[in-house]
């Protein structure tokens, strides 16, 4: 069953992208497309065939000790906050979480 | 300095070690091709002058003091804009990161900069690596150099016209689906995807952790051998989990003829539909070329490659959808001003941040992967991945690499190809080795009858048998130069530039 402009408004929602309609009617347009040319994928018997998830099989995740890295690799505070387009001392800022509108962000700040 | 695009990297670094020129010659002619040429390819995002001068003195004062050089001593590099280099922005030629500066450098990037190689600046790709004709960048499109009215593929598609318009020596480029052999074969160079974990990922801004491999773009097998190594041959990277140890054995015995050397075909794919009269023309010729160099061709198949292209198509959009959720605007990035809530501000970031075909592939991820449509297609796509790795064992216990297209046709005009579900398409040849994870590498093999643009043949090797998967490229391409077609170092000639001086005849 084809996605109708309702369902793509759904995803972008959850994938955090606002869209103008037109861009709507186009993204529609473009999943319809895309997921016919995935179809292959069901014609085949997969039954008892086992999934692989990575080329590299044996992964585990790998943890450290929580400190700096001897070696230099740990970001310093001020190259970690470099990029950031909203910081206030140490901290990234950021609007308010729960949309009070008491604290609305200042526009443009 | 003349003619710096005419030496090959081993040249130049005995040209450096011998004291015919010096790394800062080779350097700022490097910068003087990019000068007169940049304005019709386009290849760059970004020129580093002053890091490329001050590597180039670094090496100049090494050899004063007698101190040893490295393998890649004064060698002119450029890098994708998705490796982390200090000192430049690494923008993914995306507006979500224009003023994004490097916070470290990427180990691939790190190790050719420890072999000596001078960086010469990052180049123009795909927005976050999402194309195939380098015509999605968010900043300019790059021209093809043999014909400026061409795309030069992609997504690394500034990595490849770097080298082949002869402003650069080697180039680093990134193959999640085909993103470094099908610009090579477009613009005429070697490209080599190598086996995934061969190349340390720390760096490198992800878009499928799972297919994602660093690899290099030279104009001889020779010269992307010499780039392997130096990628190698510091070991396993401890900063990348995936990260395998391989021997930097890339230049042994390159040039001899592997005995009994046996290359794969599959009638259907040497034949299919979907490939130009002038591609199969190419790969009739290097059939012919391997058989001249001592290899016997044998039959055999992938039988679920036609399923390859849509579990690519699944796999792909959903690890992008993932990994391309650190974009918020928060940390990094474009941040939408004046938005009352972070969600607001989130979603808006993301809307005026990303190109049309990022937002594309990760609506298609966030809907692959939500509740009841991931049993319907990601978990089957992972069997299919089973299915393909199981293909090419059984393929490769016949030969010792496949011959197959690189794409079905030589590059096309800017603005020919519109609809991404066609443009997905030509990764078809590509795409399956990504998902399997094994090592592939486009060899040019001459010139189209019908454009005159370059035609590849595509040679796919077994996982960590990367060293020998060059050692058949090498024996192609001698095959390909006794035959007269194209000759290893060749440098595009700007077909489509009329003004003589950026070209002299």
């Amino acid at each position: 069953m084809a996605l109708t402009t309702n369902d793509v408004r759904g995803i972008a929602d959850y994938a955090r992208i606002a869209l103008t309609d037109e861009e709507l009617q186009e993204m529609t347009s473009y999943l319809n497309d895309a997921i016919e040319l995935l179809e292959p994928i069901r014609a085949y018997d997969l039954t008892g065939v086992e999934p692989t998830y990575h080329p590299i099989g044996d992964l585990s995740n790998v943890m450290s000790d929580d400190q700096t890295d001897a070696n230099g690799r740990s970001l310093t505070l001020d190259v970690a906050l470099r990029n950031a387009k909203s910081t206030q001392g140490r901290a990234f800022r950021v609007p308010s979480i729960l949309g009070n509108e008491d604290q609305k962000w200042p526009k443009g700040a | 300095m003349e003619g710096v695009d005419q030496l090959s990297a081993a040249s130049i670094v005995a040209g450096i070690v011998a004291g015919d020129f010096s790394a800062t010659e080779v350097a700022r002619a490097s910068l003087a091709a990019i000068d007169a040429r940049e304005p019709h390819v386009r290849a760059f995002l970004q020129v580093s002058a002053d890091l490329a001068l001050e590597a180039a003195a670094a090496t100049d004062a090494r050899r004063a003091a007698g101190e040893p050089l490295g393998p890649l001593a004064g060698v002119p590099v450029a890098f994708k804009d998705n490796l982390h280099l200090v000192g430049t922005r690494t923008t993914c030629a995306s507006r979500m990161l224009q003023d994004y500066e490097s916070p470290y450098t990427a180990t691939c990037v790190q190790r050719l900069l420890d072999a000596g190689a001078t960086p010469m600046g990052k180049t123009n790709m795909d927005e976050f690596a999402f194309g195939s004709s380098t015509e999605n960048s968010a900043f300019c499109r790059t021209r093809n150099p043999w014909d400026v009215s061409r795309v030069p593929g992609g997504s690394s598609g500034g990595s490849a016209a770097a080298v082949a318009a002869g402003e650069v020596t080697l180039t680093l480029g990134s193959d999640t689906g085909g993103s470094i052999r099908q610009p090579a074969s477009f613009c005429g160079v070697v490209g080599m995807k190598p086996t995934y974990g061969a190349v340390s990922r720390y760096g490198v801004v992800a878009f499928g952790s799972s297919l994602d491999q660093v690899g290099p773009f030279g104009r001889s097998v020779a010269d992307v051998a010499l780039a392997m190594n130096a990628l190698v041959a510091p070991g396993k990277d401890k900063l990348d989990s995936t990260s395998q140890a391989v021997a930097p054995g890339f230049l042994d015995g390159l040039d001899v003829p592997l005995a009994r050397m046996r290359v794969g075909v599959i009638p259907a794919l040497m034949e299919h539909e979907s490939l130009s009269a002038e591609v199969r023309e190419g790969l009739t010729a290097a059939s012919a070329a391997l058989e001249g160099q001592g290899a016997q061709l044998v039959e055999v198949d992938l039988p679920h490659m036609a399923a390859a292209i849509a579990a690519y198509y699944v796999i792909g959009p959903c690890e992008a959808f993932s990994n391309l959720a650190r974009f918020d605007g928060v940390r990094f990035g474009y941040q939408e001003p004046g938005c009352a809530t972070l969600a607001e501000q989130t979603s808006w970031s993301r809307a005026r941040g990303f190109g049309a075909e990022a937002k594309r592939r990760q609506l298609l991820g966030a809907y692959l992967l939500a509740s009841g449509v991931y049993d319907a297609y990601y978990y089957p796509a992972q069997q299919v991945r089973t299915l393909i790795v199981s293909d090419y064992a059984t393929a490769f216990r016949r030969c010792d690499a496949l011959l197959l297209p690189t794409a079905p046709t030589t590059a096309w005009h800017l603005g020919e190809v519109s609809d991404p579900t066609q443009m997905y398409a030509s990764d078809l040849f590509t795409i399956s080795s990504n998902i399997a994870g094994n090592c592939g590498v486009s060899v040019p093999v001459g010139l189209g009858a019908d454009t005159g643009m370059p035609l590849s043949a595509q040679l796919q090797g077994p996982a960590f048998d990367d060293a020998k998967l060059l050692r058949i490229a090498r024996a192609l391409e001698r095959g390909v130069e006794a035959a007269g077609r194209y000759a290893p170092g060749t440098v595009a000639r700007l077909h489509g530039v009329t003004k003589e001086e950026v070209w002299p005849a």
